[in-house]
């Protein structure tokens, strides 16, 4: 109970000196985080390296833990520091690219999700359009659904304009996930990718009202 | 020689590099107005170094083989290997080679030649379209020649077959002539046709590959050459192989090599951070998503509403571990049910990457998923979750 009722200035003074050194409250968390994840590198000169390219990107407000995976996804494939060192600065870069283009406070899943998408080739005008097709609601769906039509082989644009349309005629995130599925399935069974998005898209599209119904049953709530 | 040439289509991702060294009899053509035939005892150096850069994989190769003052040849290879952006199942490889050599069936002199192949490599079936021009001097006499081919592979479960046509249109009238191939006046240029069919097990350490191939030599009449070699790789760690072949090798005009009927045995060393993939052709492997059934429950205890099924036909004497953000990148064994290697994980809504290795071979996307580069020069597949 005593800490539940800890002299608010215990609270305030940490906020107030970080507000001080313009650093994020968030940072000492993160840079502890992240060092002690990367610590179960085994390669001394890897985890040094990537503990740094980890730290500089915490102090810059960007969350550790996708820079720990693809640091542990470098350390499973066995690739050189150099490399890992390399694609965490990457994958770090690609974080604050996509915190710019879904601004104002995206989520840390959206940071992710859009560094995936900027890392899959998706031009970055394209993740600005998702944003602005949902301002309120998480894109973490629709952008997760896009990289995996463009990995795919879909063209980016049309799989852009199939996704967004999907959103503005107020697709629910699990239809827009059921499109990437069966455009999945059909890309398996051996249709063109381009081919199965449109079949797959009209037939998602048929079951959505109509756009005039779609913008009045537009949601107005912030994001989780 | 011949047979340790390097090809330079290995495009994988993983940097390598090994050394070939070994011992073979040869016997080849002897030149003279009374066709006979000579055989030597030759010792084979050979070297394979492959690189994979952010957008495209270096290869190089070369390799030397000597036999006293009978046959004397080094070339090298160099090629780049480059995926195409937007549909990483097409690759175009491009380069060049070179060699020089001393042979007493068919003259001194050196070669050099490019080439450009497109692939298509699905997984488990594609093909290829090539072309390539080479010039060769040979005894102080210049000649030139121009391929073009084209071929299909397929593989099934633990085998593999390719058939190939090759054309080729050369002035290196010396070398089918030494070969007996080609009964001819000097100074005539001529036509090769091949068709050929290679069949390959690859199963755990082992490695066997035979190829046939129908020649048809179309100069002042058509004749017909066939040529059967038979090949094998036995890995004895994930660094060391012992390499055998036996048949006959039927002269390339391209790289100015001639006929030869040859027995060989090498010991291959891998360098390079990763040992060789002792068997990547013959991987399926599958990820699907399943409701998990009422109740169950994935160490370490938790009951989950959804499990990630992996499915990889392998060998059962490779191990096979599938990796991912699901599991932070700590491998996960697989275990060997009934024919199949397979795994159970709890998965969560999300978007996850994905990669299956089997034996010491590379990180791969299961085939059914999206796949996407991966950073490190490699690939994993991409899971979207609802």
């Amino acid at each position: 109970m005593r800490a539940l009722h800890a002299p608010r200035w215990r609270i305030l003074g940490p906020a107030l000196v970080a507000l001080l050194l313009g650093q994020p409250l968030v940072v000492p968390a993160l840079q502890g985080q992240a060092s002690s994840v990367a610590l179960a590198i085994p390669d001394a000169k890897t985890r040094l390296v990537v503990e740094r390219e980890i730290a500089r990107a915490v102090s810059r407000g960007l969350p550790s833990a996708p820079l720990v995976a693809k640091a542990m996804e470098g350390v499973t494939k066995l690739a050189p520091p150099d490399r890992i060192r390399a694609a965490v600065a990457a994958q770090a870069q690609r974080l604050e690219q996509a915190r710019g283009l879904l601004g104002p406070t995206p989520t840390e899943a959206e940071l992710v999700s859009g560094a995936e998408a900027l890392a899959a080739g998706i031009p970055s005008a394209m993740l600005k359009q998702v944003r602005a097709a949902w301002p309120t609601q998480s894109v973490v769906m629709p952008l997760d659904v896009l990289t995996e039509l463009v990995a795919r082989g879909v063209p980016p644009k049309q799989a852009l304009e199939r996704v967004v349309t999907l959103m503005r005629r107020g697709a629910t995130p699990v239809q827009i996930a059921g499109l990437g599925a069966a455009v999945q399935a059909d890309v398996a069974a051996g249709l063109a990718p381009d081919a199965a998005l449109e079949v797959r898209a009209r037939g998602v599209m048929s079951l959505l009202p109509s756009p005039a119904a779609a913008a009045a049953l537009a949601p107005s709530g912030r994001r989780p | 020689m011949l047979a340790s040439i390097a090809r330079p289509v290995e495009a994988q991702s993983d940097p390598a590099l090994r050394i070939d060294a070994g011992l073979a009899t040869i016997q080849q053509p002897a030149i003279g107005t009374v066709r006979g035939r000579e055989t030597a005892d030759a010792a084979l150096l050979a070297a394979f170094w492959r690189r994979p850069l952010d957008r495209a994989t270096l290869l190089a190769s070369g390799n030397l083989t000597y036999a006293r003052d009978s046959l004397a040849a080094v070339q090298a290879v160099a090629a780049l290997s480059v995926p195409w952006r937007r549909e990483p199942n097409l690759r175009t490889d491009i380069g060049g080679a070179g060699a020089t050599f001393s042979l007493r069936s068919a003259g001194t002199g050196g070669n050099a030649n490019a080439f450009v192949r497109q692939h298509l490599v699905r997984d488990a079936d594609g093909g290829w379209v090539g072309g390539a021009v080479g010039r060769t001097r040979r005894d102080g006499v210049p000649s030139a020649t121009t391929s073009a081919d084209i071929g299909l592979w397929r593989r099934w479960r633990f085998l593999y077959g390719s058939a190939s046509v090759a054309y080729q249109h050369s002035s290196d009238w010396l070398l089918l002539y030494t070969a007996g191939e080609l009964d001819v006046r000097a100074e005539t240029e001529y036509d090769l046709v091949d068709l050929q069919f290679t069949l390959q097990a690859r199963g755990g350490p082992h490695d066997l590959t035979l190829a046939w191939t129908r020649r048809r030599v179309f100069a002042d009449g058509p004749v017909s050459v066939p040529a059967l070699q038979g090949s094998g790789t036995y890995q004895l760690t994930d660094r060391v192989a012992l390499l055998a072949s036996v048949g006959r090798q039927l002269a390339d005009p391209m790289r100015g090599l001639p006929q030869a009927d040859l027995a060989m045995a090498a010991v291959r060393v891998s360098l390079g951070p990763q040992p060789l993939p002792i068997m990547p052709r013959a991987v399926v492997a599958e990820a699907t998503v399943r409701d998990a059934p009422t109740g169950e429950v994935v160490p370490p205890g938790e009951p989950v509403a959804r499990l990630l099924e992996i499915r990889v036909e392998a060998s059962d004497t490779a191990r096979v571990t599938v990796a991912g953000s699901l599991s932070n990148w700590d491998p996960i064994p697989l275990r060997w049910d009934d024919g199949v290697w397979i795994a159970r994980v709890p998965i969560t809504a999300g978007t996850h990457r994905i990669g299956i290795r089997v034996g010491n071979g590379p990180w791969r996307a299961p085939r059914n998923l999206a796949r996407v580069r991966d950073g490190f020069g490699g690939e994993s597949g991409l899971l979207v979750v609802p």
